[in-house]
């Protein structure tokens, strides 16, 4: 049998300071490959990953990963314009690391396009020593703002795909529904404008994207 | 470090690769074919060497200061026969450096010629040493980025891992975040620092030649603040992009392609992530003496080359793997020097100016009009 080809293309943007292994998350997801030395990333760059989101569904991700460091940040429109969903990295061992996400999620909700999807990954998990880890604080915030959170390791390939999955799941949903919502406005629109009524019952194909294949 | 390369042939599934250690260290994985371009130009360069070594030979050691001297500073001194003859040597100069400094007479040709030495000499003796005691023990902002960074900066180096290349990386970096608080230290100096470490192998040359760089060769504020420098020159690559090779241009916008996806890396590291380390010398020799300008036209030089197969491509991803990947494995650097001086027409420093002073109030507008948003609405 075929493989069914993907429902969509979706693209998603890894966001967060420096360190908290943006990269390693990718290249973890992408090709199951880790090393403890990675380079740090200057020119941000993509992975792609064919994603099932049940048992018929697939998406193709492409993920594009950044650079940390704040300066960096002024680059931040070019990677999350037209992104459906950020997943916004931070190391559980670095608490400083979590106001960064806070940041860019202030970001996000004022300039990305109003159907961006979140999820929030707190990596580094074997690094903690602590019997439980708190991350209390780091849930609620992500609940508040309608964002998953995750717990995650690079390093022992521990919850990375839950993370994507979600995120395309959810991304999924909300690309579907805001092109739902784009043709009912559309199919209002025609017949008051041509005066004939065009009822076209097709579903429609998911706009072809200009980047990121 | 040695200068010599070594090889071996390994199966690689699907075509034979040569590991091959390059004269900095590096080892590549080279196609037969790659490897062919490679000891090409190695054979050239020896050619080019037995240039150098005779004009030592009748003229001196430092032989090309004189020349270097004049061409600085034009005919200030008045049109003497000597200042004349200085100025010719100086193009001919010019015209051998583009052709390639030999390895071994690199650090000291760099150091006259993008004006370290003379940076060194005004600074005064000891103001290193002076700095290095300023900032032992001092944790900063820019220590602790510059310390996430130094193990990750080319891991699996034999030297830069090593215990004195991280100690020798950390020092130059943060001595200089102290020279230059407005610049402090920026993700992509860690490359450069560790590639004027392996060329200089001293760490007070590296320093100056760092600074250098920054005060003296490079746009004003690509590395600080919000990289704004950065963002300039991307438009100014832009608007020659469109004059020299219109058919990208147009790909580029009808992709919604950013051209900060493909440069900003090129011109925050010029080039040494990108490119093999051999070839960045290549421009980094021509960078020290002509400037900033050898930017734009080696940026133009890697699209034109592979423009063909760009043109070809259907989608923002697409573009960049290809780019990245045909850059990655530019190892034929005559033929990259050759369409980057040869092949993109004038480049007129003037429109170059120009074109910064223009692009420069729209990048502060644009960043200023973000900051504003930013603000405002979550206020």
């Amino acid at each position: 049998m075929r493989a069914a080809s993907p429902a969509a293309n979706l693209k998603v943007v890894l966001l967060g300071e420096g360190r908290v292994g943006k990269t390693s998350l990718l290249l973890r997801f992408a090709k199951d490959e880790f090393s403890d030395t990675q380079q740090a990333t200057i020119q941000a760059s993509f992975l792609s990953k064919k994603v099932l989101v049940d048992a018929e569904t697939s998406v193709a991700l492409s993920i594009w990963d950044t650079a940390g460091q704040e300066r960096f940040h002024s680059l931040g429109p070019i990677y999350y314009r037209d992104a459906d969903a950020a997943l916004l990295v931070y190391d559980v061992t670095d608490k400083d690391s979590f106001d960064r996400v806070k940041s860019w999620v202030k970001e996000l909700k004022k300039m990305a396009g109003r159907n961006i999807v979140l999820a929030i990954a707190g990596n580094k998990i074997d690094l903690d020593r602590q019997e439980e880890l708190d991350l209390t604080e780091q849930t609620e915030y992500a609940e508040s703002i309608g964002a998953s959170h995750f717990t995650t390791s690079a390093k022992l390939n521990k919850g990375i795909d839950a993370v994507f999955q979600d995120l395309a799941k959810r991304a999924l949903v909300s690309k579907r529904r805001a092109a739902a919502a784009a043709e009912a406005v559309e199919s209002t629109l025609v017949p008051r404008r041509q005066g004939t009524l065009i009822i076209d019952e097709r579903p429609k194909a998911p706009p072809k994207r200009s980047c990121c294949s | 470090m040695s200068s010599t390369s070594t090889g071996h042939w390994a199966f690689d599934s699907w075509k034979m690769t040569q590991q091959v250690l390059d004269s900095y260290g590096f080892s590549h994985a080279l196609t037969g074919e790659e490897a062919v371009q490679r000891q090409m130009c190695e054979t050239r360069a020896r050619e080019q060497q037995k240039m150098w070594w005779e004009k030592e030979r009748t003229l001196g050691p430092g032989w090309y200061e004189d020349e270097l001297e004049a061409g600085q500073n034009g005919f200030a001194g008045g049109f003497s026969m000597a200042a004349v003859t200085a100025v010719a040597n100086g193009s001919s100069l010019k015209k051998l450096i583009r052709k390639g400094i030999p390895a071994q007479s690199r650090a000291k040709v760099w150091w006259s010629c993008s004006g370290a030495g003379k940076k060194e000499r005004e600074a005064g003796e000891g103001y290193y040493a002076n700095l290095l005691k300023l900032v032992e023990g001092k944790e900063t902002v820019h220590t602790r980025q510059i310390d996430n960074d130094v193990h990750r900066t080319f891991p699996g180096h034999p030297w830069l891992d090593s215990e004195e290349g991280k100690t020798l990386l950390r020092r130059v970096l943060v001595a200089y975040s102290w020279r230059n608080p407005g610049v402090g230290y920026c993700q992509s100096m860690n490359y450069v620092t560790a590639f004027l470490l392996l060329v200089m192998r001293s760490e007070e040359h590296a320093f100056w030649m760092l600074a250098t760089l920054l005060e003296d060769i490079l746009y004003e504020d690509s590395y600080s603040g919000d990289l704004s420098g950065c963002h300039v020159e991307t438009r100014v690559l832009g608007e020659l992009l469109e004059k020299k090779l219109p058919r990208l241009a147009v790909l580029l916008e009808k992709l919604g392609c950013e051209l900060a996806l493909l440069c900003t890396e090129w011109f925050l590291c010029l080039f040494v992530k990108s490119l093999p380390p051999e070839t960045t010398m290549r421009i980094w020799d021509v960078l020290f003496n002509e400037g900033a300008k050898v930017i734009f036209r080696v940026a133009l030089a890697l699209l034109k080359m592979n423009e063909a197969n760009l043109l070809k491509t259907k989608s923002v991803g697409e573009l960049i793997h290809l780019l990245q990947d045909a850059t990655r494995h530019t190892y034929d650097r005559d033929e990259l020097m050759k369409v980057a001086f040869e092949k993109l027409g004038s480049f007129p420093m003037k429109s170059i100016l120009k074109q910064r002073r223009r692009q420069h109030p729209l990048v502060m507008a644009e960043l200023q009009d973000r900051l504003r948003k930013h603000e405002n609405k979550s206020s």
